[in-house]
């Protein structure tokens, strides 16, 4: 997602929104998470502040560069948006849903993100592979190269769904 | 009578145990299906917006953890990436 924001940021905006722990150490802990390996080893948030130290170290860590934000206690922007662990929207110009992406993370797919965006604005190429580091909270094993997936419609002013790409395509 | 509970709960039983197979093989390891079907399912929802659907809002908190801001005041005259995720 650091590529894509990289390469789009003048055409569109960004809000990263960190939800609820995918895999707490109180929960369904990953390997991958452990001390010894990306050390990622924090217990469910139960207040706010404990989000705020997570979101913190998580946008230091990776020196994540794309805006950031925090869903508060109450899981509003979750619950809207159906958005746990990972998941990936487009809200276009008029504030409707333009882009839907699947439920992750096996159906989080930020190159279609990539494709409304190229759709819209124009392919963005890359002589090297893109760095997969830092990506996304809790996506950054997600890749953000892909494959092929329905390309939107040229976008229009009049018809505010209009540039849609469809849901997400299981990878 | 007795002889087809016993049969209906047996293979139940069977089904059981390879949909927890199929699952702990789909996971990774028997913990981790118990995990999946203990943490994460109860939390995983398809939801009901649609590309069409009018974005909703909710506030959201800064990094900062004093100023909070509205997802819709992000929408402009621009697109949005809306980009959700934790850290684990």
């Amino acid at each position: 997602m650091v590529q894509i924001y990289n390469d789009y940021k003048e055409h569109a905006d960004f809000l990263t929104v960190y939800v609820r722990e995918a895999h707490p150490t109180d929960e369904w802990q990953m390997k991958s998470n452990l001390k010894e390996k990306d050390d990622v080893c924090y217990a469910q948030p139960k207040t706010l502040e404990q989000r705020l130290i997570i979101a913190n170290d998580f946008t230091k860590r990776f020196k994540f560069s794309l805006p950031f934000g925090i869903d508060d206690m109450s899981n509003a922007a979750n619950d809207a948006y159906a958005a746990w662990p990972e998941r990936l929207y487009i809200i276009d110009e008029s504030g409707h849903i333009a882009y839907r992406g699947g439920m992750g993370p096996f159906n989080y797919n930020p190159a279609e993100v990539r494709e409304w965006l190229a759709a819209r604005y124009g392919a963005v190429k890359h002589e090297t592979p893109q760095a997969p580091a830092g990506a996304t909270p809790a996506a950054t094993k997600s890749a953000d190269s892909a494959a092929a997936v329905p390309v939107p419609s040229a976008p229009s002013t009049s018809t505010p769904s209009a540039g849609t790409a469809p849901t997400a395509v299981a990878k | 009578m007795k002889r087809f509970i016993k049969w209906t709960a047996g293979i139940l039983g069977v089904l059981l145990v390879a949909a927890f197979a199929g699952l702990s093989y789909m996971a990774g390891s028997p913990k981790d299906a118990y995990g999946m079907v203990r943490y994460a399912l109860p939390h995983m929802h398809r939801g009901t917006l649609k590309v069409g659907s009018d974005a909703p809002d909710a506030r959201i908190v800064a990094l900062d953890g004093v100023s909070r801001f509205h997802i819709r005041e992000r929408t402009h005259d621009r697109p949005l990436v809306l980009v959700f995720g934790s850290f684990t």
